[in-house]
């Protein structure tokens, strides 16, 4: 008698967004959308409307600190609970999605899938999908950090409920989205009308994907925001990489400054290596791996993304600039030491 | 046949469930043997009759207080399965997960409902309920039926259950805990956690107790009949802490059964004898002598792990169940 158990890991979908910028509108119309999958549904006990389905769990938001000497790591202990719970009948359904409440940090959310052994192993996250109300985004953003970290972390954001803005509204509030997270996905929607494959199946934390969509708009430095606000920097470099000074900065950088940092997402073309490296973090939760060999005709050039808050820009570029392989060895040393502790 | 399945060809019963096996637990009048689904069914074994237990899926599952047996679900439900295979509902908490219960000889059952622990007699009335600053993940009467034990985050709860004053003892240690257990003189209370470690109490003093170096979280544990070692899955072999002799502190733990390089996913202490079951990560169950250190299979590897371990009350019977919803009762009493 056989008995296995190794399947497919589970889609999990992160629902985000302010309260009253239509995330259940949107949980509704993909759980009603006649698609032929079956969902199992984790809501928070504040949400705004009714959840039409028939395996709905109330969630806590029960947010821990991991003893493992990160000190902004944080995971949902009410998620590792329920998901481990779900895994146990999991040939009910075909995905899982998740909404948090408007107030909640999504970087605890997300790390519970890199932290957890036995979440990792179970399910995966697909994307995380931020709806914001055109209307008021910008009166969000400017009095809570929360709707600043939703939309950083996002893979996708529905612009909800354009039918109260007019098209240059709209532009504005798209133009200030980009200037926190160029590399998300914009959808424009009304009453959370978006495709549901578009915001269902993304696969957008598989590092073969990451940075695969070109920005649709990257924040210059013209745009400077204040310290305390989120914004992005990304920066190309044309020779290949150097893997143990990269490790090495990288490593160092998150440490340091992994608090502030929300996402991090790179493509590396390392010297002496004929594939792709693909690397991300969560804060200072990191994870990479080879994505497959270099095509031909591909330029080559490596890039890293930083969202976060109080981004030291010329730190971060020379520091990657200096991990290319060939740079002087004293460069990539000293930029290694910006980041770590000042000697007692 | 494989050598490893031997006692189970020759002195078991096996049968294919089709849906997880969360737990197993032997009735105390001693004759039946339930399943508790992932699927919300219950399985007795005598006859493999299938009994609805749940809307949706059983979530826990232990020895009632007289005989047959108590369960949890996600519909909110605390039920009793009669011996033969009679069910009736003992409690219902409306959306809130039923996520652990227990019961003691002397009529007390309790059941872990969010952040509360209900307190119910043996007739199903409530009793008191139990307010935690978390969710409770683990629940456990200490040997008299005096004092139940909840774990939750940065510690676990200490209450003595007859008290007209309900304020628990808090054992505090920082992080998630996420089971606990009693050791059967009453002294120690033992937690597992988020972070691959197991934390303890000894209660006379207060003195902590950590026990590390797993590879794997611990969601196993039990101490063995006397008290003298705590058996705990988690690692590629069992792993037993001595409980005598001025330890855990300071004691290197004891191993048996490892070698393969197989996560230990399951442990059950066998009720008289200082010998201990365990499943492990591949489906293999085998049973192990701790002073010999002696191993004898008793269901071989089918490549899903053991997720349900229980001992009758005698010690005469074995039944295990996995993910993949395989189980079994073995009868190794002597012939």
């Amino acid at each position: 008698m056989s008995d296995t158990t190794a399947r497919e890991p589970v889609p999990v979908t992160v629902l985000t967004g302010y309260l009253g910028a239509g995330k259940t509108t949107l949980l509704n119309r993909i759980l009603t959308e006649n698609h032929g999958k079956k969902f199992a549904v984790v809501i928070n006990e504040f949400g705004e409307l009714g959840v039409d389905n028939d395996l709905v769990v109330d969630a806590d938001e029960e947010v821990f600190e991991m003893n493992n000497g990160c000190i902004c790591c944080t995971v949902r202990g009410d998620l590792i609970r329920i998901l481990g719970s779900l895994m146990k009948r999991r040939d009910r359904f075909d995905g899982i999605i998740l909404e948090t409440t408007g107030l909640a940090d999504p970087a605890p959310v997300a790390q519970t899938f890199f932290v957890d052994e036995d979440v990792k192993r179970a399910t995966k996250l697909d994307a995380i999908v931020t709806v914001v109300d055109a209307k008021h985004l910008l009166a969000r953003l400017a009095d809570s950090t929360e709707a600043q970290e939703q939309i950083a972390f996002a893979d996708i954001i529905v612009l909800n409920k354009m039918d109260l803005v007019t098209a240059e509204e709209a532009d504005i509030v798209e133009k200030r989205i980009r200037g926190i997270n160029p590399y998300a996905e914009i959808r424009r929607a009304t009453k959370s009308d978006v495709p549901i494959d578009s915001v269902i199946g993304r696969d957008a934390f598989n590092l073969a994907r990451i940075l695969e969509r070109e920005p649709e708009f990257l924040s210059g430095d013209d745009h400077h925001e204040h310290d305390s606000e989120v914004n992005s920097v990304s920066f190309e470099v044309d020779k290949p990489i150097d893997a143990e000074r990269f490790n090495a900065w990288i490593t160092q950088v998150l440490a340091s400054k992994g608090q502030d940092l929300l996402r991090t997402k790179g493509i590396l073309y390392y010297a002496d290596d004929s594939r792709r490296f693909a690397f991300q973090a969560v804060h200072m939760i990191a994870d990479g791996d080879f994505i497959g060999e270099v095509k031909d005709g591909d330029p080559k050039r490596s890039k890293i993304v930083f969202i976060g808050r109080d981004l030291n820009r010329p730190w971060l570029r020379r520091g990657f600039e200096a991990c290319q392989a060939g740079e002087d060895e004293s460069k990539i040393q000293a930029e290694i030491a910006r980041w770590s502790p000042a000697p007692v | 046949m494989s050598d490893t399945d031997f006692l189970l060809e020759s002195r078991g019963d096996a049968q294919d469930l089709g849906a997880w096996v969360i737990g197993v637990a032997f009735g105390r009048e001693g004759r039946s043997c339930a399943f508790a689904l992932g699927d919300g069914t219950v399985r007795l074994a005598e006859g493999w009759q299938t009994v609805a237990a749940h809307d949706g899926a059983c979530l826990s599952i232990c020895a009632d207080a007289k005989d047959g047996v108590l369960t949890g679900g996600d519909d909110g439900r605390l039920m009793r399965i009669d011996p033969d295979g009679t069910a009736s509902g003992v409690a219902t908490y409306g959306s809130k997960w039923v996520d652990q219960v227990a019961a003691h000889e002397s009529g007390l059952r309790a059941a872990a409902v969010g952040k509360a622990v209900h307190i119910l007699d043996g007739k199903g009335a409530a009793l008191k309920s139990l307010a935690h600053p978390s969710t409770v993940t683990g629940i456990a009467f200490d040997a008299k039926g005096k004092r139940i034990a909840a774990s939750h985050y940065n510690g676990a709860s200490l209450w003595f259950v007859g008290a007209k004053e309900s304020s628990p003892r808090l054992l505090e240690w920082k992080g998630s805990h996420t089971g606990v257990t009693i050791s059967p003189d009453g002294t120690h209370v033992v937690t597992t956690m988020q972070e691959n470690t197991l934390h303890g109490w000894r209660l006379a003093d207060g003195q902590h107790m950590r026990m590390a170096g797993y590879p794997s979280k611990t969601k196993s544990m039990a101490f063995t009949a006397k008290g003298r070692w705590l058996a705990t899955a988690g690692a590629d072999c069992v792993v037993l802490w001595p409980f005598f002799g001025g330890g855990p502190m300071g004691k290197a733990p004891t191993e048996l059964a490892g070698g393969d390089g197989v996560i230990c996913t399951t442990v059950a202490c066998h009720p008289t004898q200082e010998v201990v079951a365990a499943g492990f990560d591949d489906g293999l169950v085998l049973i192990a002598e701790v002073g010999s250190g002696r191993v004898v299979p008793v269901a071989a590897p089918r490549g899903s792990a053991v997720s349900a371990l229980a001992w009758n009350g005698v010690g005469s019977h074995l039944a295990f169940g996995t993910e993949g919803g395989f189980a079994g009762l073995i009868d190794l009493s002597k012939r």
